[in-house]
């Protein structure tokens, strides 16, 4: 088929070029692959022989594990939350008719835009002037506000999509609003829900800026991680660690995407 | 044909919203009040003032390191978005049949950790690192003549950051080619024009939305960005949310000073966002 946007060599360009792109987003981590089985000190050519050694060392490693565990569970938790109030703002937003929706919406999506450095500034003070000690719950009441807009922004398509006849149906044959939600509405909405789910949780997993404000004496993984970094002797130990958490989280983000695909296609059909 | 208030809306919205007041808004006000120094650090009453405001913009320090930030986010910003262009292009307009496939494969690495991309790039750029060192062992460069300035420099600021927030920028692009009614441009070609003459006159006017969005999506979080210089930037890529971080997290804080370029930061940003709200509408950013 030709074409009236693309000329044939056009289109080998730009395939070339979109290859070229994709070989530099990931060569780095191509790289982080290499040197963590790379038996030296220091990331840095010639390359001085195959080792397990620094993956031993990180799954030994004390410190490491309590910050990779303190993080699950600020994710799991402010996950968990952000979700729930997403559904309730999502549902709110796409089945009701308000007055001010618009500033509404405006304020839920707010903090996609607001600067982390400001928004964890902001906390900083708050928790301060209200005398509260700064540690992981602190972190976790960050991380909610940070996740909700987007748990909002996955689930509200979804709801948009669902047949509001469906939810019609279930309240005429005299179920409650709460009944509907759990037999019909949550159902159907499942697939986005565990996505905004996953979203959120690699998202608070991986978020340092605002943490780094509120975190305390406590270690979450970015946390370590960033202080791991100015000490150069951890690096390769680090970098294990890097290719771990890297390859669970694209394992994760394409097993999402794609169960998320599958289960849609099978209620769409249903 | 609603006309019913009802008491399902607050009772869904309650909580989200008290939320968010109590955490964002709530918050903000007390930056605020620091600023104006009705709250501070010291001791003793706090007078309502707006010195510190006033001596922000007298201070060229600040003002100067703000507008380093606008220029490197601009720069960062503008070139993202020529790169993610032509990827967008051909993902939504080329008839590949692989399209969601390359573009989970584009959109992959923003989904994984931030820091440790950053990591990757500080092993890779400095003095000793692989990138030196390769060229070291090859004997394209002698070793004691390393390619310095590729870590800690405004360079490996810029480069870092639009790693990082490339793969994310071809996504809006992507959605507006993708929503581009092709029955345009076969219009136009059978009217006579060139694929050029379409492209400037049918693709690229229809899909300025989409490029907007996309460079607003790097240069607002760019703007106050603070992780990455403070890892890859040295003192020459030092930027204004360093500052900001200074002037709260050192030994020596100054609440009020940080107070005001934190809310001098949010205005700038929350202008942007209400002057070009149309261009950054849900759809934009939902994926696909």
């Amino acid at each position: 088929m030709n074409d009236v946007a693309l000329s044939r060599n056009g289109a080998r360009l730009l395939r070339a070029f979109f290859a070229l792109v994709v070989v530099f987003l990931y060569a780095p981590i191509v790289i982080l692959l290499i040197f963590s089985f790379n038996d030296s000190d220091f990331p840095s050519f010639p390359l001085s022989g195959f080792t397990l050694h620094w993956y031993y060392e990180f799954v030994t490693n004390a410190d490491l594990r309590n910050a990779l565990q303190t993080s699950a569970q600020v994710a799991a938790l402010s996950s968990a939350v952000a979700v729930a109030l997403g559904i309730l703002a999502s549902i709110a937003l796409v089945r009701q008719s308000f007055r001010a929706k618009a500033p509404v919406s405006a304020l839920l999506l707010s903090p996609l835009v607001i600067p982390l450095v400001v928004f964890g500034t902001s906390l900083l003070l708050l928790f301060h002037a209200i005398g509260m000690d700064l540690g992981v719950t602190t972190v976790v009441i960050g991380h909610i506000v940070i996740t909700l807009p987007y748990t909002i922004l996955v689930i509200m398509p979804r709801l948009q999509q669902i047949d509001v006849t469906l939810e019609e149906a279930a309240r005429d044959l005299g179920a409650g609003r709460l009944r509907t939600f759990r037999s019909i509405t949550f159902p159907l909405i499942l697939p986005a829900v565990v996505s905004a789910f996953l979203i959120a949780f690699t998202t608070s997993f991986d978020e340092y800026a605002v943490a780094s404000f509120v975190v305390g004496s406590s270690t979450t993984f970015p946390i370590y991680l960033y202080s791991a970094l100015r000490f150069p002797n951890q690096l390769p130990q680090v970098i294990a660690v890097a290719v771990v958490v890297i390859a669970v989280s694209l394992a994760v983000v394409v097993a999402a995407e794609v169960g998320r695909r599958v289960a849609e296609r099978r209620l769409g059909a249903a | 044909m609603r006309r019913r208030l009802d008491p399902t809306t607050p009772a869904l919205l309650g909580l989200p919203l008290v939320w968010l007041v109590a955490f964002l808004l709530v918050p903000v006000g007390i930056v605020a009040a620091y600023g104006v120094d009705v709250l501070g650090l010291g001791p003793g009453p706090h007078a309502f003032t707006f010195q510190a405001w006033s001596d922000f913009f007298h201070s060229s320090i600040y003002l100067n390191l703000f507008w380093k930030s606008v220029e490197l986010s601009l720069i960062v910003s503008a070139i993202i978005v020529v790169l993610a262009f032509p990827l967008a292009y051909y993902l939504a307009l080329s008839g590949t049949k692989r399209k969601y496939v390359l573009l989970l494969l584009l959109i992959a690495p923003f989904l994984t950790s931030y820091l440790l991309r950053v990591l990757a790039w500080k092993v890779i750029l400095g003095n000793q690192g692989v990138l030196n060192t390769f060229l070291f062992w090859t004997g394209i460069r002698s070793p004691d003549d390393p390619v310095s300035q590729l870590l800690y420099s405004r360079f490996a600021v810029m480069l870092v950051l639009a790693y990082i927030w490339l793969p994310f920028v071809a996504l809006p692009i992507f959605v507006s080619l993708e929503s581009l009614d092709r029955r345009l441009l076969e219009a136009a070609s059978d009217l006579g024009a060139s694929r050029l003459q379409a492209f400037r006159r049918v693709t690229l006017p229809l899909s300025a939305p989409g490029l907007v969005a996309a460079f607003l999506f790097v240069f607002i979080p760019t703007l106050g960005e603070f992780v990455t210089p403070s890892l890859v930037g040295g003192a020459s890529g030092y930027l204004y949310g360093n500052q900001i971080v200074d002037l709260f997290e050192t030994g020596f804080p100054d609440w009020e000073t940080g107070s005001v370029l934190a809310l001098f930061l949010l205005g700038v940003v929350a202008v942007l966002t209400l002057v070009f709200s149309r261009f950054l509408t849900p759809s934009q950013v939902a994926t696909e």
